[in-house]
């Protein structure tokens, strides 16, 4: 199963563009996409969930076009968006129920499927209360559990750990990687550790334009001995801001422990190389694109 | 209070702003066309027994005032009505609550941000009545403080006394939108029944928030002295049936009095003061009961998140296999359960009544009044059939979904026509025993029509409110047996034929309309 994009260019108006002559293939397994706001994330996902037109460019799903065909993905799409709500007078049973009329996901064994997956991510004894009474973890679990109902091949997922507690997101990402053998996973988020965790290959995009997609291990190689850290006064950090790319700072007291990337430059004579992460590597991407 | 600008005026972009606003400009622009009809229509917006002024500056001036103070008033409070439900809503209610503003101040922020909006339609009319002015007449003068004097001192005012009502509604009832249109429209009842009513002229002034008893005792004084007649009253609004030949008279204006001046200021003070006094009572955002369920809830929640995910996840090998059906039915069922669970118990059993009721009121009185208030005591569950998924955020799922234009949309509006049909089945059933087929085919069509316009006017101006306030004139418009209005066949035509067709094809467009702009939206989010 193979998703091929090409150059996909989505233009609002004459002011504003979500995404710009991107291309890529997605392959099974999971897809991390990593960008600062407005990089073109949730444009990218609605329209691979045809629920968002591009201006210019192609989608074949299996060598289906499914922006003339939208159906084709739909029957085995599932989708989380970001911002999604739901009905509050139904409880999950009839809310779940009602998104498998919408899949077209049916039979005497709907009950039962409702029931496990219910059970899946925990809800089953507030399965008969209204959701409006759901806290906000709880909805993202109903949010999580549509998204499951049809046994998807393709399963978008925009920041799907918003609202969600430290727990919950370790389950999550448990449930996540359980699903990755024979699906296709397409994942955002601003928490890079989540993605850090889970993603097999990672799309970094900034201002509508894909930056970079690789293996984490290769995007990662593009910092590779270039993450130093050291301590220093908190006056000199304005100075080294002017000669490297700085990652994250941390007071000790008079003192600052600062992370940082090398541009151009050579390494402070304090300085200690560190291993790199894929957060040096993203901001690092993004950074120097800007 | 020096921050009351910026309250008022991003409240009122934030309404202006919008597809349904820009729907109502349309037909404001419609409405005031109409006010001014030519001489060969077969209605008129004002006349007394017999008598029409000659189409002068005046009278184009002062009736389309006059019908701008009445016609806006009455839908006007609908359209602006939820100012501070929006805020509720949104939750920006909290951050207003949180900053020093007053309740007073705040209150009046939203009576001027409402009088703003009825404003902006009152001058439409303004405009349209001058360009009438010239289309219409011939040989009279232009006069412009002929239209400025009864928009200044009719429309404005009771403009301003129907947006301070909005505002009290909002206080005092809360959400409770349709107790709020009920009792509004009570009261609207009362002012129009004293403005014609009401003998004692001076009394009858000074109770007028619509400044219209003034014109009126003018117009008849003039025709009683030019004529010699005893007439004590106009026939106001869009009046039909009466192609008979008017005698005509000149009426040049009112005379403006210092007690119609005086009752027009205290009906001003009386906007502000009700806005005062209801600041006292103003919740600020602070629901006790609402609180008390939410704590409730997170303790809830709070159970829950010491387990979160079960442990063992999913286990897919014991889900069982995937059945698929594309059918509706389950879609209708559940729009079915939707339908049925919005409003309060006691609305139910006012629903329930009322349509037994019809199973032993005069047929007549059950098809003409009965049966468009039971109706009409669904606006809220209609006017959200196809606007729901967007109001709930859903529409990201219900968009992606397989084939939405041919499943979803079609079971919204069989759930409608399903429920319009089973509350009208008492009248269905006593026309069958009668053997009366064509009034059964005009409740059907109406049923068709009327929540075929739910979801047009739903889907085209993405919200409520448009819906809202055009079923409620329709609803108003029958029980004044407005002829084109009719919808349902309450009111007998002449080539019932012609009738039924009109109304097939206006579904037909309708449901044309619908389906083109949602097959637009599902793929433009």
């Amino acid at each position: 199963m193979s998703l091929v994009i090409k150059n996909l260019t989505k233009q609002y108006n004459k002011h504003k563009t979500g995404l710009t002559d991107y291309s890529i293939t997605i392959d099974k397994g999971i897809l991390g996409l990593l960008g600062p706001n407005g990089a073109g994330k949730s444009t990218l996902m609605k329209i691979i969930a045809t629920i968002s037109k591009p201006t210019h460019g192609t989608l074949f799903l299996d060598g289906e076009d499914i922006v003339t065909n939208p159906d084709h993905i739909r029957k085995i799409l599932g989708y989380l968006p970001q911002d999604f709500g739901v009905y509050p007078n139904l409880n999950a049973y009839e809310f779940l129920e009602y998104i498998a009329a919408m899949k077209g996901v049916g039979g005497k064994d709907l009950r039962k499927r409702i029931d496990m997956l219910l059970e899946g991510v925990n809800l089953t004894t507030d399965a008969k209360r209204p959701i409006g009474t759901y806290s906000g973890g709880m909805k993202q679990r109903i949010g999580i559990a549509q998204a499951l109902l049809n046994d998807p091949k393709v399963l978008i997922f925009d920041e799907p750990t918003v609202g969600l507690d430290p727990e919950e997101r370790v389950r999550f990402r448990q449930l996540i990687s359980d699903l990755a053998d024979d699906c296709i996973i397409i994942l955002s988020s601003h928490i890079v550790s989540d993605i850090e965790t889970i993603a097999d290959e990672v799309a970094i995009m900034k201002n509508g334009i894909l930056l970079h997609k690789a293996l984490q291990p290769d995007i990662i190689n593009q910092v590779k001995g270039r993450v130093f850290e050291a301590v220093i006064d908190n006056h000199e950090i304005a100075a080294l801001r002017t000669k490297h790319l700085v990652i994250d700072t941390s007071r000790q007291k008079d003192k600052s422990r600062v992370r940082y990337i090398l541009k151009d430059s050579q390494p402070e004579p304090t300085a200690v190389a560190v291993n790199a992460t894929l957060e040096d590597a993203y901001l690092f991407l993004t950074q120097n694109n800007a | 209070m020096r921050y009351i600008y910026s309250i008022i005026k991003a409240d009122y972009l934030q309404r202006t702003r919008s597809y349904a606003f820009l729907i109502t400009l349309a037909i404001t622009f419609f409405a005031a066309y109409s006010f001014v009809p030519p001489p060969t229509a077969s209605y008129t917006t004002l006349s007394v027994v017999g008598y029409k002024g000659v189409y002068n500056s005046a009278w184009v001036g002062y009736v389309s005032g006059m019908m701008t103070a009445i016609m806006l008033s009455l839908y006007g409070f609908f359209l602006v009505n939820g100012g501070i439900k929006k805020d509720i809503e949104t939750e920006v209610g909290l951050i207003i609550a949180t900053t020093p503003i007053t309740n007073f101040v705040y209150l009046l922020s939203k009576l001027f941000s409402n009088f703003l909006v009825l404003l902006t339609i009152a001058g439409c009319t303004f405009v349209v009545s001058i360009i009438m002015f010239f289309v219409r007449t011939s040989g009279h003068a232009f006069i412009l403080s002929n239209f400025l004097i009864p928009y200044l001192l009719f429309a404005a005012p009771s403009l301003l006394v129907v947006s301070s009502l909005a505002v009290i509604s909002e206080v005092f009832l809360r959400k409770r939108s349709f107790l709020q249109y009920l009792v509004f429209f009570f009261l609207f009842g009362i002012m129009m029944a004293n403005v014609t009513a009401q003998k004692n002229e001076t009394l009858a002034v000074l109770i007028d928030p619509l400044g219209v008893r003034t014109m009126t005792s003018s117009i008849t004084n003039l025709v009683n002295s030019q004529f010699h007649q005893h007439i004590d009253g106009v026939n106001l609004g869009f009046i039909y049936g009466h192609k008979q030949a008017f005698k005509t008279f000149e009426w040049n204006g009112i005379t403006i009095t210092s007690l119609f001046l005086f009752s027009r200021l205290l009906w001003i003070i009386f906007a502000f003061g009700l806005v005062y006094l209801s600041s006292f009572f103003f919740h600020r955002f602070d629901f006790k009961q609402p609180v008390s369920k939410r704590k409730k809830s997170s303790i809830n929640a709070e159970q829950n998140t010491v387990i979160t995910f079960a442990a063992t996840g999913i286990n897919r090998a014991l889900i069982p296999p995937l059945v698929i059906d594309y059918g509706i039915f389950p879609f209708i069922k559940t729009e079915l359960l939707l339908l049925t669970r919005k409003g309060t118990k006691w609305l139910g059993l006012v629903i329930g009544g009322l349509s037994l009721s019809m199973l032993f009121a005069p047929i007549n009185v059950a098809h003409a009044y009965l049966l468009p208030i039971l109706w009409f005591l669904q606006v809220t569950r209609w006017s959200e059939l196809a606007t729901k998924e967007e109001t709930n955020r859903l529409h990201y799922f219900t968009y992606a979904s397989y084939k939405p234009l041919q499943r979803m949309l079609p079971a919204q509006i069989l759930a409608g026509i399903t429920l319009a049909l089973v509350l009208a089945l008492p009248l269905i059933l006593r026309y069958a025993i009668n053997l009366d087929v064509y009034p059964i085919f005009d409740i059907i069509n109406g049923a068709i029509f009327i929540i075929l316009l739910a979801v047009c006017l739903g889907i085209v101006s993405r919200g409520k409110k448009l819906f809202e306030i055009s079923f409620f004139m329709l609803s108003y418009a029958l029980i004044e047996k407005v002829p084109i209005l009719d919808y349902m066949g309450a009111i007998k035509h002449n080539n019932h034929i012609s009738y039924m067709v009109i109304i097939l094809t206006v579904n037909v467009f309708l449901l044309g309309i619908s389906f083109a702009v949602r097959n637009y939206q599902s793929r433009h989010l």
